[in-house]
């Protein structure tokens, strides 16, 4: 394992490789920093670019984002009181009233450093446990695929912020949407209503863009109309004692180890990502503390919680995607897409069969993190004056960006079209209050879903055998566990607050 | 009906159209699964869940939260400059259209009102479209589109 692992840091450690991590990172950070952009946007945006690198370059940059933007969320978290993205929330409860304490720079670097250690802990586990689950999952038949997929739907839908219903709603119009074209059996023509546009159906990365790109920045749109824009702040001083700082992270290692497991833990979980994880780990490292009434004041345990969580929550969204082919959150879904468009399936098959490929992603993962760290040393002043860019000037280059990654798939103006009709989509989505996540990991595994379905069927026509087989069957008790662990959340939610306008992305 | 509802109704109105049409798929004779046995699954599905969220909406009637007002006059031009611009591509290619969308959408979001501020637009505009173009074609080889008028 250490051996092609070490192999593959000297390979990503050529400009080749390395230069497009370093931007990767840096754009990671940049747009971690913007309030409202967040890092499926801003891997949306860094998408396009990558078409032209070899598939290794390209995801170098894409990890680079990914570890980047969880991190760069901090800074804004801390020193604007408002958070660069939503795995950055929980940082602000503790990172801001410390700033403002005039300790800018021990909020920053706290979360910094805790981002660096949880993430390389996770990365622990990245390599450790891809190639076992990978194992495992070839066990694997059309029935067991069939049940993880719908488990995978079931936990995404339950776990939303909006209502369950909602949640399942928006993921089985996501699957409604990969039956439109020709089905994958026997080539027929579905609900295509003899247009040519719909003949091959929708591919996945302009629906993706389309819907996440419009979502945000429509709604965006709506604050710049109603006069809503970021504050702005002088560059702070951010000096400080880091050998002093790492310390107060080691000297918390249940904290830092407890906020790590949860951040994998969530993200190894389909489709949830560390918005979830920072509070999450923020509200354990609260319950187990002897002080929990100093939570909220500017103590440096809820920055070390959230960040450590955020940061570990990659990997774990790696984890699944690499050996279940299932996207951990958003920003693995748009990975998903740039894999394919290389010609590389992730999947049980995946570290067997691509291992140069394999070993990169952990080499270039690991090695995001001095990256991110040196990187955030430089420009970690900079970033405030990023923030001060009017969204009138970002909005269009970021929708041209936009049109570029879905005309560069293949080239064709379809791509295009779906684009602008997914925009739509995703706009009246958000509007109609339906949660985009489920809907996003519909049609991801949509065909995947028919596919197995009909395959196992068509092996052996008892449909009881998906209850039967024990891993099958496990997941779709699972399913229906966490369908009603998922009711039984939102009844108590309900009954503790009504329900708020939301706009889960 | 709050948006719920019609979100509901929508969705039902969509799945019940989306099954009728399925009739017409073919049943082949050979395999006992067609073409329309998924989509008929999942349509049923859709259909139930969709009736489900109307009902719901229905029976929690006058217990809706309150939304702040929302100006939808920004998102209405965005979405329309963008169509314009989709559309426009293929006609004049990707360096004029890119231009023209730039600057509209800028000076539609931030309307400028001096001199310095057109140029700021003019020069977001063309420096837009100039990056994207020379790193896209000459680094990337990534073909951007041409336009059937302009011929480039």
């Amino acid at each position: 394992m250490f051996g092609p692992l070490f192999t593959s840091f000297g390979e990503v450690l050529q400009l080749q490789y390395f230069v497009p991590l370093v931007i990767g990172t840096a754009v990671g950070l940049v747009g971690g920093v913007l309030p409202g952009v967040t890092i499926t946007m801003t891997i949306i945006i860094v998408l396009p670019f990558t078409f032209g690198l070899d598939p290794l370059a390209g995801l170098a940059a894409m990890i680079g984002v990914y570890v980047g933007g969880e991190s760069g969320g901090l800074v804004t978290s801390s020193l604007l009181g408002i958070p660069g993205k939503p795995s950055a929330v929980a940082t602000t409860f503790d990172g801001f009233p410390m700033a403002r304490r005039g300790e800018p720079g021990r909020a920053i670097w706290l979360g910094t450093w805790a981002s660096f250690i949880g993430g390389l802990l996770g990365a622990f586990f990245l390599v450790g446990a891809t190639g076992p689950l990978a194992a495992f999952a070839l066990q694997f038949g059309p029935w067991e695929y069939f049940s993880l997929f719908v488990f995978a739907l079931s936990m995404v839908a339950g776990l939303t912020e909006a209502s369950l219903l909602k949640g399942l709603l928006s993921g089985a119009i996501g699957l409604v949407i990969t039956v439109i074209g020709t089905d994958p059996i026997m080539a027929v023509p579905r609900f295509t209503f003899g247009s040519d546009f719909l003949q091959s159906g929708f591919q996945f990365l302009p629906v993706l863009i389309g819907i996440f790109a419009f979502a945000q920045i429509m709604t965006d749109l709506e604050r710049i109309a109603a006069g809503t824009r970021p504050d702005s702040v002088d560059a702070p001083d951010l000096k400080v004692s880091h050998l002093a700082v790492i310390w107060e992270i080691l000297s918390r290692p249940v904290l830092l180890l407890w906020s790590t497991i949860i951040g994998l833990l969530i993200g190894v979980l389909p489709a949830i990502g560390g918005s979830a994880a920072n509070v999450m780990a923020y509200d354990q490292a609260k319950k187990f503390s002897k002080h929990p009434e100093k939570f909220g004041t500017g103590i440096p345990e809820g920055i070390i919680a959230s960040e450590a969580s955020n940061n570990s929550n990659v990997a774990g969204s790696l984890v699944t995607i690499m050996a279940f082919g299932i996207p951990g959150d958003a920003v693995t879904a748009v990975m998903l897409g740039a894999m394919t468009i290389h010609g590389i399936q992730p999947g049980p098959l995946f570290m067997s069969q691509q291992p140069h490929v394999a070993y990169g992603i952990f080499a270039a993962y690991i090695l995001a993190h001095p990256v991110m760290i040196v990187l955030q040393w430089l420009l970690a002043g900079v970033y405030l004056r990023i923030v001060r860019v009017p969204k009138a000037i970002l909005i269009p280059q970021i929708l041209v960006l936009c049109v570029i990654g879905a005309y560069a798939l293949n080239n064709v103006m379809a791509n295009v079209y779906a684009l602008l009709l997914f925009g739509v989509v995703g706009y009246l989505l958000v509007k109609f209050g339906l949660p985009l996540a489920p809907l996003i990991l519909g049609v991801i595994l949509g065909d995947q879903i028919e596919v197995n379905l009909v395959r196992a069927l068509m092996t052996d026509g008892d449909p009881l055998l998906f209850l039967t087989r024990p891993i099958s069957g496990g997941m779709l008790v699972l399913s229906v566990v966490s369908v009603v662990l998922a009711l039984w959340q939102h009844r108590r939610q309900h009954r503790a607050a009504p329900a708020e306008p939301d706009t889960d992305f | 009906m709050s948006r719920d509802g019609v979100a509901g109704l929508a969705c039902l109105a969509g799945s019940l159209l989306l099954l009728w049409v399925s009739r017409a798929l073919p049943q082949p004779a050979l395999v006992p699964i067609g073409p329309g046995f998924y989509p008929r699954i999942l349509l049923g599905v859709t259909a139930a869940l969709s009736a489900a969220l109307l009902v719901s909406d229905l029976w929690r009637r006058g217990r809706h939260p309150e939304r702040p007002p929302v100006n939808y006059r920004l998102v209405l031009l965005a979405f329309g400059i963008f169509t314009v611009y989709v559309f426009l591509l293929p006609l004049v290619g990707y360096r004029v259209a890119t231009v023209l969308f730039v600057g509209v959408l800028q000076a539609t979001l931030d309307p400028p009102r001096t001199a310095r501020a057109w140029a700021l637009v003019a020069a977001s505009a063309v420096g837009c479209m100039l990056v994207t173009y020379y790193l896209f074609e000459a680094y990337l080889n990534v073909l951007l589109p041409r336009g059937r008028l302009t011929g480039f």
